[in-house]
């Protein structure tokens, strides 16, 4: 019999996950969330931003279901998930198809011995065929640019190749909601900068995207909404890109930038960077 | 070390550093065989399935030959192989005979010595009790043939995963009836060796730019090599897990799906035929000729 639970009353209208009160602890010990609730919404680019360590990627965890928490509710399109929920295979074959992981390590995610072959991994299981699937694969290596990496190895590949690789892999499901977890770590800027576009792209085609970054300066392009981790792994606040980064006080609290680090706002140009100050006192400048 | 030599001993690198450098030397092998399993020889154009049956077949009738000279001329018809399949022969050659010494000579020696196959003392060594004992023609016939079976067999086996690419091997065990999730387990293996051969030696290369002085053979070496094993097991494990909610995240629940793109061609029948004509002309001659 499966696991169920009714949607909390409080949840938004819109929300595609509804998450209250979630607890998780490693090893019953290393505690990563607590008290956790969040919605999010159905269209939106949602940031998760914290200090390293603060449980933003278990979170995101939770909601693929591949960590399951040990206290509160996680309820995707308004269902309960479950690990014996995610036992029945409708059930997990429904979810997985509308909800598609990016692993901040793409060597994780990569793990079949061609290009191809991992492309088409997530469309093969979902029940398609082997031409359904080479079609798939072909539109989306091509929609990315890397239809001359498909008989390609892995272990060939550069870093900047394996994340395109690992982010054609989940696109081939297309599903409905995207999660990223730090995709923009060890890219170089130029990769960075196609990734942050391809996530502008892909919500305006419809797709939720949820994120967890450190990247504050692209924070802005890559987010609707944040939700900002303390480091005793709750929920610090949440806001608009804009409040949040200019709630120094805020930033500083939760660990997430250094006293010196401040923002320049001259016409509508923010420039965000850090450098040492001669006295405390000059660390405020218009 | 001073230019002039005055201060500092050049020394060989040690065992751990000998052991990276094979491991690095296997990339570099492997890379070398994606090459050579790209280019447009005869091996190259057929179906990894043929080849595999054609392999099992050469391999079966190579063990059943009794007389060295079928042998040599089997051994020579793959040298023959090689070159058409644009395999540079001079390394195809090495790649086999190099194991052989290290590996079949130093078990069958042995076997030479009157002492083990008596008969007709060819090289008297030594006397026993007025005997001449020494290596004898029996001995050396059977080590002879023992020599050359392991040749032709790696020469076969070197043919096939040279001119294959890794992944049309699998499919072709995959499509032979090999289990799904064998397969799958092999691909997996062959992946992430490479990635944890990448941690191994970034961990040796961090140990070696923070060691000053000669590296001893010593207990400190030996807990290195145990320490970082035990740490490689950490982020070994660590990654499986990763790579199993890879999986997971992407719908995999025990059964994984693979691609299925292997398709027969009159090539490969007519391969398979010569390979049948082939182990049967080696068997036939081998009884003709006798031992």
């Amino acid at each position: 019999m499966s696991d169920s639970a009714p949607l909390p009353q409080n949840a938004h209208g819109n929300a595609v996950f509804v998450c209250r009160d979630l607890e998780y602890a490693y090893l019953d010990r290393f505690q990563a969330l607590k008290g956790v609730s969040v919605d999010v919404l159905a269209g939106e680019r949602l940031a998760l931003l914290g200090a390293n360590g603060c449980g933003k990627s278990t979170l995101l965890k939770v909601l693929d279901g591949l960590v399951h928490p040990t206290g509160g509710t996680f309820h995707a399109f308004g269902e309960l998930v479950t690990e014996d929920n995610l036992e029945d295979e409708q059930f997990s074959m429904g979810f997985r198809s509308r909800v598609g992981f990016i692993f901040q390590n793409s060597d994780s995610q990569v793990f079949s011995p061609t290009v191809r072959e991992e492309v088409a991994f997530g469309c093969l299981q979902m029940g398609m065929d082997s031409n359904q699937s080479l079609d798939r694969v072909h539109d989306v290596l091509t929609m990315l640019g890397i239809a001359d990496l498909a008989d390609r190895a892995p272990f060939q590949l550069s870093g900047g190749q394996k994340k395109r690789v690992a982010i054609a892999s989940v696109l081939s499901m297309n599903p409905e909601v995207i999660i990223f977890d730090e995709p923009t770590a060890a890219l170089d800027p130029r990769t960075q900068h196609w990734l942050i576009e391809l996530m502008a792209e892909l919500n305006a085609a419809g797709k939720t995207i949820v994120v967890a970054t450190h990247d504050l300066a692209a924070l802005d392009q890559m987010a609707d909404r944040c939700v900002v981790f303390s480091e005793d792994h709750t929920i610090a606040s949440t806001g608009t890109p804009s409040e949040v980064l200019y709630d120094s006080d805020l930033l500083l609290a939760v660990n997430l930038v250094h006293e010196h680090t401040h923002r320049h706002n001259k016409a509508q140009e923010v420039i965000e960077h850090s450098h040492l100050h001669p006295t405390a006192a000059s660390h405020h400048h218009a | 070390m001073c230019p002039c030599g005055c201060i500092g001993k050049h020394k060989k690198g040690y065992f751990v550093e000998k052991t990276l450098n094979g491991g690095a030397a296997l990339m570099r092998q492997v890379m070398f065989s994606e090459d050579v399993a790209a280019q447009p020889g005869l091996l190259q154009r057929l179906d990894p399935r043929a080849k595999i049956v054609g392999l099992v077949v050469l391999l079966v009738s190579a063990s059943l030959l009794h007389n060295i000279a079928t042998l040599v001329a089997m051994y020579l018809l793959t040298l023959v192989v090689a070159a058409v399949s644009r395999l540079p022969v001079g390394f195809f050659i090495k790649r086999v005979w190099l194991f052989i010494p290290v590996f079949t000579l130093i078990v069958v020696l042995p076997a030479t010595l009157s002492i083990i196959t008596p008969g007709k003392v060819l090289l008297q060594l030594w006397t026993w009790e007025g005997h001449p004992e020494g290596l004898t023609e029996q001995g050396l016939t059977s080590a002879g043939l023992v020599v050359m079976r392991v040749a032709v067999s790696i020469s076969l086996v070197v043919l096939l995963t040279v001119t294959t690419p890794w992944i049309k091997l699998l499919s072709a065990l995959r499509a032979l009836g090999v289990s799904r999730i064998f397969v799958l387990i092999i691909g997996m293996c062959y992946r992430y060796i490479f990635l944890l051969l990448g941690s191994v030696t970034d961990m040796y290369e961090s140990r070696k730019s923070r060691t000053v002085g000669a590296v001893q053979h010593d207990k400190a070496a030996r807990t290195l090599v145990t320490t970082s094993a035990g740490a490689l097991f950490g982020k070994a494990h660590y990654l499986s897990e990763e790579v199993h909610q890879a999986m997971v995240a992407r719908g995999y629940r025990g059964d994984a799906k693979t691609l299925q793109g292997l398709r027969l061609q009159p090539i490969d029948v007519t391969f398979a035929l010569g390979v049948v004509l082939c182990a049967a002309a080696a068997l036939g001659g081998d009884r003709l000729l006798g031992r």
